[in-house]
C-alpha cells in the first residue's frame, strides 16, 4: 500500500506545475548557447510588449471612438480582430509539432477534473492570450471612461468571449495534437500550409482581376451569417445594451452561453478520452508490402559511370527529397513563382505595365532569385540525416564521396528547375534572344558553381539538426545563413557587373565567354576542395555526429 | 595463438578535463566471440566508437587486423560491420533502400546488394516491412535492421552495442545462431551488453572497464579463477563483474537507509 495520506488538491497541482515550468525554463537557460536565447527572448519580449501596449492604445482609441460616436455595431470588428489573433498565433507559435508536455502530467495521479482545469489553465499562459488580455482591458477601461452604463454589458460579455476563445484554443489546440501525433498527416499540413502561404501571393493580381466592385454586394449578403459567430455575439451584446434592446441583448449573452456549453462540453470530451489512454501513437499499422517487390524498386540504378558511394547518396537524397515535404513544395515554388513575378513585374500581362522590367533585368534577375532559394539548403546539407550521419563515418568511403553524390543530385534538381523555369519565362515573356539566354545559362552554372565550396564548408562546420514535417526553429544555423548571404551577394555582384559589362561595352556574347571562364575556374576550385574538406569532416565528425544525433 | 583482431595501445580519450578511456589496452583474438562490460559512464561506448572510427582517440594506438586504424581507415571498415550506440539509421528511408544504401556505400554490386537485402529481410522479418518508413519501425526492428546492416558486407569483425536491446526472444535466438556461425567462421564479434547473462552465454572472453580504465580481460574460466570464493564454486558473470568494479557493502549499506521502501 502506497504511504499516501492524501492526494494534492487542484491548486497544490497548479502550483506544482507552474513550479516545474519555471524550473525548465530556468535549467534551460543555463547552458552556454541558451544564454543567446535569453537575450533573443529578452529582444523579442521588448518587441512584443511594444506590440501589446500599442495595440492597447489602438482598441482603447477604437472603443472609446465607436461607443462615444453612435457606433457600437462596430465593436464586433475588434473582437473579430482579437478571436482570430488568439485562435491563429498558438497554431502557428504550435509550429507543426507534436507537443506532448501536458498529456505527460497524466502520469500522475490526476482526477480528470483536475486534468481538465490544468488544461484550461494552461490556455491562459500563452502570449496570445495575455495579449488578447490586454487588449480587452484596454476596452473595459475606454467603456468606463466613454459610456460607463454600458461597463457591466461590456464586462460579462468580454468575460464569456474570453472564456470561450480559451476553450476554443484548446479544443483546436487538442485536436492539433491528436492529428500531428502521425507523422504523415503532420508533413501533409506543412506541405498545405506552405502552400496556402504560397497562394496568399496569387490574392492580389486575382482581385485585381476578378474583384471589381460588382462582386462586393456578394461578399456583404454574407455578413449577417456571421453574427451567430462567437466573435459577433460580445459586439452584438454591447449595441444592444447600447440601443436598449433587450431581446437582443439577451439573445447575445444566450449565444454566447451556448457557444461556451459547446466548447466546454467538447473539450471535456477530448480531455475526457486523453485522461482514458487515448492511442497517440507515432505511426498507424502499416498494411503489408507484398514480398519481393523490393527486387525491382532496387534494381532502378543511376548511370554506370559514378562509384557505387556516390550512386547510394544520390539515390538516398532522391528518396529523401520525394518524402519530405516541406523541401519537395520548395522544389515545386520556383516556376510557380516565375509566374506571379511574370504577372507582377514583366511580360505583356504585368498589373504595373508603365514599371515593368525588361527582359534584359527579368531573365537573370529571376534566375538569380530562384538559385538563392535552391541553394541555401546546400549550406546545411546534413541537416535531415539524424541518426544516419553515423553511417558515412562508419562505411569504408571518404566525405568526398558523399560530398559530391550531395552536390550531384543538388546541381541535377537545379539544373531541372532552372530549365523548367527558363520554360515559364519564355512562354510568360517572350523569348530574350541567344546572348541573353546563354548569358543567364552561363551565370546560373558559376552562381552554383561557385556556391558548392563554401556550401560544403558550411554544412561540415555548421550543422543544425532539422526535422521533417516540423516548422518551428528549423531554419539553418545562423553562421551558415549568413555565409550564404555573404556569398550569395558576392557571386550576385559579380554576376551583375559581368551582365552589365555586355551592354558597357557593346559585346552581347561577353557574359558568355566571361561567366564560362569563372564557371572553370570554380569548379576547378571545387574539385580541389574535396579533399581539404574529406580531412575537416574527419575533424568536424564528433561534432556533425553530437549535433545531428541529439 | 591465433591472429590478433583487435589490439589497442594506451588508448585514451578525454573530453576536455573528463578521461572517458584512460591507457587501455585491448587485445581480441580472430574468431573470438568478446564481451566488453562496465558500468553505466564507465568509457564502454566511447572506446566502441573509436574501434569505428566514429570518434578519434586523444592519443594510443588503434589496430585491427593488423591495420594501424588511423592509418588505413578506409581499408579498416571495409572489414568491419557495426551497430552503434542509437543504430545509425536514415529514419526516411524503407528497410530495403537503406540495406541497399549500405551495400553501395561498401563497394557491393547492385545484384550482389539486391540478392542480400532480400535474403537478410528475410532472416530478420523484416520482409513483410520493406516498404515501411524506418522512422514507423518499432525499436526491435530498427535493432535488427542495423543489425542486417552491419553484416550485409560479411565483414570480419562485428562491433555490437547492445545489440539484442529490445529484440524479442524469437528474433533473439536466431541472431544468436548467426553470430554463433559467425564466429565459427572466423568472424570477431565485439559486443557491449548490460545483460550479463547473454555475455556469459555467448561470449568465451571477456573484457571489463571501470571509470575509464581496464580492470580485468582474459577467457571467462581465467576471471573466475582471479576471484576468491570457495573451493570447486562456479562463480557466474555476474558475481566476477560485481567483486570486480561492484561496492557491493556499500550498496547493502545504502539500501538499509531506504526503510520505508524496504
Amino acid at each position: 500500500m502506497a504511504d499516501l495520506n492524501q492526494l494534492p488538491g487542484v491548486a497544490e497541482q497548479l502550483k506544482l506545475v507552474a513550479g516545474l515550468r519555471w524550473n525548465l525554463l530556468k535549467n534551460n537557460l543555463q547552458s552556454k548557447n541558451n544564454r543567446w536565447d535569453l537575450i533573443g527572448m529578452i529582444l523579442a519580449a521588448a518587441g512584443g510588449a511594444v506590440m501589446v501596449i500599442g495595440l492597447c492604445v489602438a482598441f482603447y482609441a477604437g472603443t472609446y471612438f465607436f461607443l462615444t460616436r453612435g457606433r457600437a455595431s462596430w465593436m464586433q470588428l475588434l473582437y473579430w480582430a482579437i478571436f482570430l489573433w488568439w485562435q491563429v498565433v498558438p497554431i502557428l507559435v504550435a509550429g507543426f509539432g507534436a507537443n506532448f508536455e501536458f498529456r505527460n502530467f497524466l502520469r500522475f495521479p490526476l482526477s480528470l477534473r483536475a486534468f481538465y482545469i490544468l488544461g484550461f489553465g494552461y490556455g491562459f499562459a500563452d502570449f496570445a492570450a495575455v495579449s488578447s488580455l490586454c487588449w480587452i482591458a484596454a476596452m473595459l477601461v475606454a467603456t468606463a471612461v466613454g459610456r460607463v452604463e454600458l461597463l457591466p454589458v461590456m464586462a460579462l460579455a468580454s468575460l464569456l468571449f474570453v472564456l470561450v476563445n480559451v476553450t476554443l484554443e484548446r479544443l483546436i489546440g487538442s485536436w492539433l495534437e491528436r492529428i500531428f501525433a502521425n507523422r504523415r498527416a503532420r508533413e501533409v499540413l506543412v506541405g498545405l500550409f506552405v502552400l496556402s502561404m504560397v497562394s496568399m501571393n496569387f490574392l492580389n493580381p486575382a482581385l485585381q482581376k476578378w474583384g471589381g466592385r460588382e462582386t462586393q454586394p456578394n461578399i456583404l449578403q454574407l455578413i449577417p451569417y456571421f453574427s451567430w459567430l462567437p466573435a459577433s455575439l460580445p459586439g452584438n451584446a454591447v449595441d444592444a445594451a447600447s440601443n436598449g434592446d433587450f431581446q437582443g441583448l439577451a439573445f447575445t449573452f444566450a449565444g454566447l452561453l451556448v457557444w461556451l456549453g459547446a466548447t466546454s462540453g467538447l473539450l471535456w470530451l477530448r480531455y475526457k478520452a486523453q485522461y482514458l489512454g487515448e492511442e497517440l501513437s507515432e505511426s498507424g499499422a502499416p498494411a503489408r508490402a507484398k514480398r519481393g517487390n523490393h527486387r525491382q524498386a532496387a534494381t532502378t540504378t543511376l548511370p554506370g559511370f559514378l562509384s557505387p558511394p556516390v550512386a547510394g547518396v544520390m539515390r538516398k537524397e532522391f528518396h529523401y527529397l520525394t518524402r519530405n515535404g516541406f523541401s519537395f513544395i520548395t522544389l515545386l515554388l520556383p516556376p510557380v513563382m516565375v509566374v506571379f513575378f511574370s504577372m507582377q513585374f514583366a511580360g505583356n500581362n504585368s498589373m504595373v505595365k508603365e514599371h515593368g522590367l525588361p527582359p534584359q533585368a527579368f531573365f537573370p534577375a529571376a534566375m538569380a532569385y530562384l538559385i538563392l532559394i535552391l541553394l541555401s539548403p546546400a549550406y546545411n546539407s546534413f541537416a535531415f540525416e539524424g541518426r544516419g550521419i553515423q553511417s558515412y563515418f562508419m562505411a569504408p568511403v571518404r566525405m568526398r564521396d558523399i560530398l559530391v553524390g550531395k552536390n550531384l543530385f543538388l546541381v541535377c534538381v537545379v539544373g531541372l528547375e532552372l530549365t523548367v523555369s527558363l520554360g515559364v519565362l519564355i512562354w510568360r515573356i517572350g523569348f530574350p534572344g541567344f546572348p541573353l539566354l546563354l548569358s543567364t545559362v552561363a551565370a546560373a552554372a558559376f552562381a552554383v558553381m561557385g556556391q558548392l565550396t563554401i556550401a560544403n564548408w558550411s554544412a561540415l562546420s555548421f550543422p543544425k539538426k532539422m526535422e521533417i514535417g516540423k516548422m518551428k526553429g528549423e531554419r539553418n544555423s545562423g553562421v551558415a545563413v549568413w555565409t550564404a548571404f555573404g556569398v550569395q551577394i558576392l557571386i550576385g555582384g559579380i554576376a551583375t557587373v559581368v551582365m552589365l559589362a555586355g551592354g558597357w561595352f557593346g559585346k552581347p556574347w561577353l557574359p558568355v565567354a566571361v561567366f564560362a571562364g569563372l564557371t572553370a575556374a570554380a569548379l576547378g576550385g571545387y574539385l580541389a576542395s574535396l579533399d581539404p574538406l574529406s580531412s575537416l569532416a574527419e575533424r568536424k565528425k564528433e561534432l556533425l555526429i553530437e549535433t545531428l544525433c541529439r | 595463438m591465433g591472429e590478433i583482431a583487435i589490439r589497442t595501445e594506451q588508448l585514451t580519450r578525454r573530453f576536455g578535463a573528463l578521461t572517458a578511456v584512460d591507457g587501455v589496452d585491448l587485445r581480441v583474438n580472430a574468431g573470438q566471440f568478446f564481451g566488453f562490460l562496465g558500468p553505466n559512464g564507465a568509457g564502454k561506448s566511447t572506446t566502441i566508437k573509436m574501434l569505428t572510427g566514429l570518434l578519434a582517440p586523444t592519443s594510443g594506438r588503434m589496430e585491427l587486423l593488423g591495420l594501424d586504424f588511423q592509418q588505413n581507415p578506409i581499408d579498416v571498415k571495409r572489414q568491419i560491420g557495426v551497430v552503434p550506440e542509437g543504430m545509425g539509421l536514415f529514419e526516411r528511408l524503407t528497410g530495403s533502400e537503406y540495406l541497399h544504401f549500405v551495400g553501395r556505400m561498401y563497394g557491393l554490386d547492385g545484384p550482389t546488394t539486391v540478392k542480400r537485402t532480400a535474403e537478410l529481410l528475410d532472416f530478420m522479418q523484416l520482409a513483410d516491412r520493406e516498404k515501411t518508413l524506418i522512422a514507423d519501425y518499432s525499436h526491435g526492428m530498427q535493432k535488427k535492421l542495423a543489425l542486417a546492416a552491419a553484416v550485409i558486407h560479411g565483414p570480419r569483425i562485428l562491433f555490437l552495442d547492445e545489440p539484442f536491446e529490445g529484440v524479442d526472444a524469437l528474433a533473439a535466438g536466431a541472431l544468436k545462431s548467426l553470430l554463433g556461425r559467425m564466429t565459427e567462421r572466423g568472424v570477431t564479434i565485439f559486443l557491449t551488453s548490460h545483460v550479463l547473462e547473454i555475455v556469459e552465454r555467448l561470449c568465451s572472453h571477456v573484457a571489463i572497464i571501470h571509470q575509464g580504465r581496464l580492470v580485468a580481460q582474459g577467457s571467462l574460466e581465467e576471471l573466475r579463477a582471479g576471484i576468491p570464493g570457495a573451493e570447486g564454486e562456479k562463480k557466474t558473470l555476474e558475481q566476477i563483474f560485481l567483486s570486480i568494479v561492484g561496492q557491493s557493502g556499500a550498496e547493502q549499506a545504502r539500501l538499509e537507509e531506504l526503510t520505508w521502501l524496504t
